[in-house]
């Protein structure tokens, strides 16, 4: 396994939160995402695996270095979107490309307009006149225009519409499926992201509660949907979450093999069936259980 | 020239420009007690500066590129430095331009290099606080020294003006003893202000690099 980013027992405290013992592995040309409800510390790792937070030397390698002895060439390779982007407010769109072009070894102005133009942002408005939407998309512009092997995402699809989120999804597929860029994107929402994160690590109160492959996850977890005695109590007592609704139960599993005998004969009788988990549902019986 | 560089410099070379413009053409134009009053109002000219530069600074987005912390302390460092030292250069010279009309003496050019230290180090001190804890902490306490500052010079100027006893700062005895020998006395004084300088640059560096207040 070719790995880009390598973070050991990450932690990092403030005065009211604390990210606790976090390791982290991310293949090269892979999606990770990272989950969790809101405050679970996403924002936290994010900034800290893109050097915008400091930790003690040694706890995150990127490309085998460490930021502090390696941060002009590392950043070069490491494109950042925050949750919230910044910008000189007073300064238009062309502005900031014209500062920002110096520092990056492969800017690249054309794409910048190029990508720009897709998203339907003004290169001549001040970045105040932007939505909340058009800075993430600035942002994301400039962290693609910079030959940025590694891009950290935060919440990239937050505050885009429709057709701009899926566009944005569609892009990080093809960026990823060359083999060339890694993406890391962190939201609490799995929405949409969770169609293209390769591996998935949830994370809760500041700790990371699962960490799998989407597909293992999609494998092992499942609903069994059933009527509504059709179960005995000691089943019902070994899914991860479960829910009693007037039309019928469902039990969240990670463990379907070991039930599959005990739930045999409702399934059977058409009384019971087993239908696909979401990663929201994953994420849920997690932070409910914890 | 580098995009921080030029950004912050604009705030910096108008700061120079309205003061010299402003004030030191007061040292070229008026007598006593031009020189006494005129180098107190620098510390204010370049903390305005500062705070015009550093509110509208936007450090989180300066640590997504491919700066180091190191660059961009040593870039407002260096601003800072040019500043006093461009201010110290042409009061100086216009001391000694008025030297002959006997408004300036060696002492006033020991005063002038100890008004430019003081400022060099309470500049670079407030901007080691700036990253520390941020412009939110550190905007009112810069605002209120600014303010004080300037009404303190106003206060020295009119009590030097009314009351024949008010002490003045350019004629106290270890001024006036330092002016025996002005230049020697400018160098080393300029030493120990730069040396305490590059020390609390260094310290800059450290602060910036661990804090977060003013991202």
């Amino acid at each position: 396994m070719d790995t880009v980013l390598e973070a050991t027992d990450l932690t990092k405290s403030y005065e009211d939160f604390s990210l606790r013992g976090v390791s982290l592995t991310v293949r090269r040309g892979s999606i990770s995402g990272i989950f969790g409800p809101n405050a679970a510390g996403k924002t936290t790792l994010l900034k800290v695996l893109a050097a915008q937070a400091p930790v003690p030397p040694g706890v995150v390698r990127v490309f085998g270095q460490i930021y502090e002895t390696s941060e002009g060439d590392l950043k070069n390779r490491v494109g950042y979107v925050p949750q919230e982007p910044t910008f000189y407010p007073d300064k238009t769109v062309a502005w900031h490309a014209r500062f920002v072009a110096p520092y990056f070894a492969r800017w690249d102005g054309a794409g910048f307009h190029n990508l720009l133009e897709s998203f339907r942002v003004n290169p001549l408005k001040k970045v105040k006149q932007l939505s909340g939407g058009q800075k993430k998309l600035l942002s994301l512009a400039m962290a693609l225009s910079h030959g940025a092997q590694l891009l950290i995402l935060d919440e990239p699809t937050a505050g885009l519409d429709v057709v701009h989120r899926r566009s944005l999804l569609d892009l990080l597929r093809t960026l990823a499926a060359d083999g060339e860029s890694t993406v890391i994107v962190a939201s609490h929402i799995t929405d949409g992201l969770d169609e293209i994160a390769e591996d998935v690590t949830f994370l809760h109160d500041g700790r990371v509660v699962l960490q799998a492959a989407s597909d293992d996850l999609m494998t092992r977890w499942k609903w069994i949907h059933y009527k509504d005695g059709s179960l005995d109590r000691a089943i019902e007592d070994r899914f991860a979450t479960l829910r009693r609704q007037p039309f019928g139960n469902r039990g969240l599993t990670d463990d379907l093999p070991a039930l599959r005998e005990a739930v045999a004969p409702a399934l059977a009788s058409g009384d019971a069936r087993i239908a696909h988990a979401s990663l929201e549902d994953i994420l849920l019986s997690f932070v409910k259980g914890a | 020239m580098d995009p921080i560089l030029r950004r912050s410099s604009f705030f910096y070379v108008t700061a120079l420009i309205t003061y010299m413009g402003l004030m030191g053409r007061f040292m070229l134009t008026r007598d006593w007690p031009a020189f006494e009053v005129i180098p107190l109002f620098l510390p204010v000219w370049l903390i305005s500066a500062m705070l015009a530069s550093e509110h509208d600074e936007r450090y989180a987005f300066l640590r997504t590129l491919p700066v180091t912390d190191r660059a961009v302390v040593r870039t407002k460092f260096t601003l800072i430095l040019s500043f006093v030292s461009a201010a110290w250069l042409l009061m100086i010279a216009v001391a000694l331009l008025r030297m002959g009309d006997e408004i300036a003496t060696p002492s006033t050019l020991v005063y002038v290099t100890l008004v430019c230290a003081s400022a060099l180090l309470v500049g670079a001190l407030y901007q080691v606080g700036i990253w520390r804890f941020g412009m939110s902490v550190m905007f009112p306490v810069i605002g209120v020294s600014v303010a004080g500052g300037l009404v303190l010079a106003i206060i020295h100027v009119a009590n030097l003006k009314y009351q024949d006893d008010w002490p003045a700062f350019s004629r106290m005895g270890v001024v006036e003893w330092l002016g025996g020998a002005p230049w020697l006395s400018s160098a080393v004084l300029g030493a120990l202000a730069l040396w305490a300088y590059y020390g609390l640059m260094q310290a800059g560096l450290r602060v910036k690099a661990a804090s977060e207040a003013h991202l």
